[in-house]
């Protein structure tokens, strides 16, 4: 459905927090529930105050703890409501039974989470740990990079989540501490305009719901055969929400006049050399570094992973294949493997790749900045690898100590 | 393409819009309730207290227990006020 | 020849009166013979009508609350859940189906082991925002679908597979939680305790939840014996339940906005003996033993009946004004 409007602007300056909590007011939901955890309070806070001034017609649900955030959440939905909640690190995981029930029974559940350092030591600081300790659920993950993506991806999160083809939970992760307490310019929408652009889903069949006096169930057991069917099932629908994302954005360009390429965002890569796969608020400080180094004719490109579950592996293959290397950088650890994360999945199809080279980068782990700087040695030395150097697999970039030579005594050297 | 052969629709919902799901309880049992009429003084007692509520009432004379899915857990015969219930062994039935 | 001599017929029981709809259970389900769970979930929409919506949690309801595949045991609409988060679920259909506007009656159903136990946070939680349902924990005293285990509302002395008799245990060596005055503490519209042989009595209070649902959180504590637990005979159940009633082991009482009231006074009590004689989970422990239950119980008993006069004959002093 494309709908011409003429594109107007409400420019405001706001936290990626304030950025989350406006895109999901302007989504119209009819329950939220807001339990508060670094770095995630703004957003539950602001909603607080759009709902106490009337701005904000839901149900507000202060709930004791986040496993009753997504349980609350979670029968709201199911019952046929619309519903939002926050969270981030420690009590994302738990509400981790909650994520899965969620998932389990397609349950068109938004949430946001504010990535913070998670599973293990106790950490006030940004990393896309708890984004990686989360990433099985069964839930669609899109990754911000900005404050105006945050704002724009919770609007598309409930035109995705919501869609009779889809029916899975989708949860947008953004940094903490970068963008969710970080003020920028941001094209707050309007509220005629995102009812027009989620108008959409009322045209379409309705979904199962729980109602009174219906005779119908959910949560039923799954047996043998009707559990590996309702599996099946979320595998094919998690399948077909990889193109339902494009055209989503698509959709979101005719009205908005904003668009961010879908599953992924390409940024310079149609002739470059060497190439960095980033996620999230990194991918602003590397493309101004690229922007640099192609000045001193470096041929350097961002390939910047939007939609994270699913995995976008033919977006993915069919950016990065011919390109001579490729260095992808991890905000997060993979427990079991030597290198990052996303690089060990995307090293899952490098024979797709049709020869090119992929090394891992380890950064910004634990509040540790990525910096120009170190975007800078990640180029060097991807382009080392591309020019056949010996180069390590993978690289701490912010924690140098990791890459001396190690015994493997307890406590290190 | 998914089929649809244990669930109508994409989630784990159960419609009890068609036939319920029934085991034949009737046959765990190793007594059963025999009521004497006479004894019977239609209190009721029998019918609320019986866990699947298969006591009824046969007209207005006594309470009887529709056996094809009594457990035989004798509860029917331990509250009745008269002692007009008595398990049975159903061994005594199967001759 | 003595000539026998046919018994006046009476009317009916009342209890008859409060079922008035129909029961939407198959009759065919798997509950343990003379299980008081079964009768209980067959009462509830007897009474309280079939378009409610009840959430049911892995428990020894599970089996036939939930259903398989597309198929259900029950015409009920349900909302099968983990035990995490019974009550927050709840809520959840609650508070969309008032924003909806859609009349209801959501029946949060679970154990003791939900309730008392992992599930107990959220009950709280939901209880102190006043949410608009009716939350009925049966109370087998322990977790009975995994086999017999020991839980928050297992009392003292009682044989479990995790609390068994042996040399250096006399099965579990802590008093029971008294989650019925703990749900009154929170103030709610309305709180009681049930059990299955006064079903007139669990029919007035089931009635009585549901009116008060309208003004907020309503809970109902049920003592619900099981026979393949505590090891009694299956004929047992209701005269369980009626000697835990008459032995103050299980008070009935109701409490609006948390002013307690004895629905039933027992005005001599028997010992605990006459009750724990049924059951083999105590058959372990001596009359020393016995003494302590008996204590407890006489505490709790004493403590409740401070609780029921407390608006008459507060002792403690009120303002400063006074």
């Amino acid at each position: 459905m494309n709908i011409k409007t003429e594109k107007r602007s409400q420019m405001k300056v706001i936290t990626g927090n304030a950025a989350a909590a406006i895109g999901a007011k302007l989504a119209r939901p009819d329950v939220v529930a807001a339990y508060p955890i670094t770095p995630q309070t703004e957003v539950i806070e602001q909603i607080s105050t759009f709902h106490a001034s009337g701005e904000m017609d839901c149900e507000l649900i202060t709930v004791e703890g986040e496993n009753s955030a997504m349980n609350a959440v979670m029968a709201a939905s199911l019952a046929g409501g619309r519903v939002f909640t926050a969270s981030s690190s420690w009590g994302l995981v738990f509400m981790y039974d909650a994520v899965l029930a969620t998932a389990g029974a397609r349950a068109p559940v938004v949430m946001v989470n504010v990535n913070r350092e998670t599973p293990g030591i106790i950490a006030v600081s940004s990393g896309q740990q708890d984004m990686i300790s989360t990433r099985d659920s069964g839930w669609i993950f899109l990754v911000a990079e900005s404050c105006q993506e945050v704002l724009d991806m919770v609007i598309q999160a409930y035109r995705l989540a919501e869609d009779y083809d889809i029916q899975i939970p989708v949860m947008v992760h953004y940094d903490g501490f970068y963008l969710s307490y970080l003020s920028e310019g941001v094209d707050v929408p309007f509220q005629e305009d995102v009812d027009k652009f989620l108008s959409v889903l009322k045209d379409q069949p309705g979904r199962t719901t729980l109602k009174p006096g219906q005779k119908l169930g959910v949560g039923s057991h799954g047996i043998l055969g009707g559990y590996l069917e309702l599996r099946h099932k979320h595998v094919m629908a998690f399948e077909r929400s990889k193109d339902k994302f494009d055209a989503i954005d698509k959709e979101y360009n005719d009205i908005f006049g904003r668009s961010y390429g879908g599953q992924v965002e390409e940024y310079r890569m149609e002739d470059a050399d060497v190439v960095l796969v980033g996620s999230g608020s990194m991918c602003g400080t590397i493309k101004s570094v690229i922007d640099e180094q192609r000045e001193k004719g470096i041929k350097a490109g961002l390939l910047k992973i939007r939609m994270y579950r699913p995995f976008p592996s033919e977006a993915l293959v069919a950016s990065l294949a011919d390109k001579k290397a490729i260095g992808v950088v991890d905000r997060s650890l993979a427990f079991g493997f030597k290198g990052g994360p996303i690089y060990t999945e995307l090293k899952a199809f490098e024979t797709q790749l049709k020869g090119s080279k992929l090394i891992s980068f380890i950064d910004g782990i634990a509040n540790s900045d990525i910096t120009t700087d170190n975007v800078v040695k990640m180029i060097q030395t991807t382009l080392d690898l591309a020019s056949g150097k010996d180069v390590p697999e993978v690289t701490w970039v912010c924690y140098p100590e990791a890459n001396k030579p190690q015994s493997n005594e307890v406590g290190g050297q | 393409m998914p089929s649809n052969k244990y669930f109508k629709h994409e989630g784990p919902w159960s419609d009890a819009n068609d036939p319920l799901m029934c085991s034949d309880t009737g046959d765990w049992r190793t007594k059963r309730p025999v009521v004497d009429k006479d004894k019977c003084i239609f209190c009721g007692f029998c019918a609320i207290y019986c866990p699947i509520q298969v006591v009824e009432m046969k007209g207005d004379t006594h309470f009887e227990a529709d056996l094809s899915f009594c457990k035989g857990c004798g509860i029917c015969a331990k509250e009745c006020p008269k002692q007009a219930i008595t398990m049975i062994p159903e061994g005594e039935f199967q001759k | 020849m003595e000539k026998k001599v046919k018994p006046k017929k009476v009317k009916p029981t009342k209890v008859l009166d409060y079922l008035k709809h129909e029961d939407p259970f198959s009759k065919g389900v798997a509950f343990c013979p003379g299980c008081s769970l079964e009768l209980l979930l067959r009462f509830i929409p007897q009474v309280l009508g079939n378009d409610i919506v009840i959430t049911g949690t892995p428990s020894c309801s599970a089996p036939v609350l939930l259903g398989q595949n597309n198929q259900s045991w029950h015409s009920l609409s349900y909302f099968g859940t983990l035990m995490t988060g019974a009550a927050a679920n709840a809520t959840g259909l609650a508070r969309y189906y008032k924003k909806a506007g859609i009349d209801n009656t959501v029946v949060c159903f679970n154990g003791d082991g939900t309730a008392a136990d992992i599930g107990f946070g959220n009950l709280s939680g939901a209880a102190e925002r006043n949410e608009p349902f009716i939350y009925i924990c049966y109370d087998n005293e322990g977790y009975m679908n995994t086999g017999i285990q020991k839980s928050g509302t297992t009392p003292y002395g009682a044989a479990t597979t995790t609390t068994p008799p042996g040399l250096v245990s006399k099965g579990k060596n802590l008093r029971r939680m008294n989650l019925g005055l703990k749900m009154a503490m929170h103030k709610i519209p309305y709180a009681a305790t049930a059990t299955m042989s006064n079903l007139e009595d669990l029919a007035k209070k089931l009635l009585k939840a549901k009116e008060a649902k309208e003004r907020g959180f309503a809970f109902l504590h049920v003592f619900a014996p099981c026979p393949t637990g505590w090891g009694s005979a299956t004929e047992n159940t209701i005269e369980i339940c009626r000697r835990a009633v008459n032995t103050n082991y299980f008070p009935l009482w109701e409490a609006e906005n948390g002013r307690v009231r004895m629905t039933k006074t027992v005005k001599k009590p028997k010992p605990i003996a006459h009750y724990t004689e049924l059951m083999k989970k105590f058959a372990h422990l001596t009359p020393e033993d016995l003494e302590i239950l008996q204590d407890d119980l006489d505490y709790e008993v004493c403590m409740l009946g401070g609780l029921s006069v407390l608006e008459a004959e507060c002792q403690l002093p009120l303002s400063a004004d006074e």
